[in-house]
């Protein structure tokens, strides 16, 4: 198996595609045409958005991701050498701020922030390689 | 009629059948029409889903005028009897819809069934339609029109507790949509004409049923996922919203989506 996809249920797909477009420059791969279901250009692992009401057709119960509630236990990680441009940009175009850009002890710059659903999204610099 | 649970003989196939489905949302969205023709003598049980229907029902070898008929949201599954030929055409309303059929007795729908006479008390239109060829747009004059202020919030409450499949606590829902649980409470049982609670408990109970209709899934993990707490909890749920056991499902059961 390999990991082929990140899907988040959201209230209005559409929507979060032209969010993730500008809060954290991704391009979409496609939407259908229902709506439904978008894949944004991430390479081999997509991130994917599906219709809250998706989960019922599948069989599935999801709790609503909450902007005003607590983060769900888990993240999606934007990596890029400029963290500081990434994270001011993702707060201008709506994201909440979580904690802004530091420096960590084993050199990695760490952002995060919350998109327009109330999901967690880390914007981070690579870290790097021993050798490098 | 929400779901057919066929109890003896062939599978009546449902004819002249015109909704299309998409998503159980759009099953919920939009007033769906249906129309069944029993092709044997039989029994079936319809499952309740919470929503209230106008129906006709004939009998397509006989002349007559339709019998009407106008449920209020059920929480019980009952049984029906019908012989070769009897007819249902019927709409569906959305769940926060009730209110516009049952008006100030929405609260104390639950449950009821009204027939002819007392049916036409409650929507006049229905009187007035003829024996034959009744199309879903005779059906859909019959129904009294419903503006209100709170339908955005309703139904986002609605949709987010059918995400959940039923799961979702009623204090975390009121949240969501941004009012108290008191208030979410009243504005279930004003226009659906049933608690949160209890409405929940209809998704709950449906979605679990789906899970156990896989045969390769167990009852337990069935359960477990469905959010039950323990086989008594989830065997209750099902003899009171079903009338079987968990382990006794009928195989034949109409699928969900046919009739959702």
């Amino acid at each position: 198996m390999k990991l082929g996809y990140t899907i988040i249920y959201v209230a209005d797909v559409p929507k979060t595609v032209t969010f993730y477009e500008t809060a954290f420059g991704l391009q979409r791969r496609f939407v259908h045409e229902s709506n439904l279901y978008a894949e944004m250009e991430t390479g081999a692992t997509a991130l994917a958005f599906a219709g809250t009401e998706t989960a019922e057709m599948n069989g599935i119960a999801i709790l609503p991701n909450d902007p005003a509630a607590v983060a769900a236990g888990w993240e999606v990680c934007f990596v890029t050498d400029d963290v500081t441009v990434a994270y001011d940009r993702a707060v201008s175009a709506g994201c909440s701020p979580v904690t802004a850009p530091e420096q960590k002890p084993w050199g990695q710059t760490v952002s995060y922030v919350r998109d327009l659903n109330g999901c967690l999204v880390e914007i981070a610099s690579p870290i790097a390689q021993p050798g490098e | 009629m929400p779901i057919i649970l066929k109890t003896g003989g062939p599978i009546p196939i449902p004819s002249g059948y015109h909704e299309t489905v998409v998503t159980p949302k759009a099953s919920r969205a939009v007033e769906a029409y249906w129309s069944f023709t029993a092709r044997t003598a039989g029994r079936s049980v319809v499952l309740p889903d919470g929503r209230c229907d106008i129906m006709l029902r004939d009998n397509i070898h006989r002349r007559g005028a339709p019998v009407a008929i106008v449920t209020g949201p059920a929480t019980r599954a009952y049984t029906v009897t019908y012989d070769i030929g009897d007819r249902w055409q019927g709409v569906r309303l959305r769940p926060a819809n009730g209110v516009a059929l049952w008006k100030d007795q929405i609260t104390q729908a639950s449950d009821r069934v009204l027939r002819s006479q007392d049916a036409h008390a409650l929507v006049p239109a229905l009187a007035a339609l003829g024996c034959n060829d009744i199309t879903p747009d005779d059906l859909a004059g019959a129904l009294p029109q419903l503006q209100w202020q709170g339908a955005a919030q309703i139904d986002l409450a609605i949709d987010t507790l059918h995400a959940s499949g039923g799961r979702i606590r009623i204090a975390a829902l009121a949240r969501f949509i941004g009012c108290t649980p008191r208030h979410l409470n009243r504005m279930f049982r004003s226009t659906i004409g049933l608690t949160p609670k209890t409405y929940a408990q209809l998704v709950q109970f449906h979605r679990a049923l789906r899970l156990i209709k896989n045969p390769r899934q167990s009852i337990t993990g069935s359960a477990f996922e469905g959010g039950y707490a323990d086989h008594a909890h989830l065997t209750r749920a099902f003899r009171r919203y079903g009338g079987f056991a968990p382990s006794c499902v009928p195989h034949d059961l109409t699928l969900p989506t046919l009739f959702a």
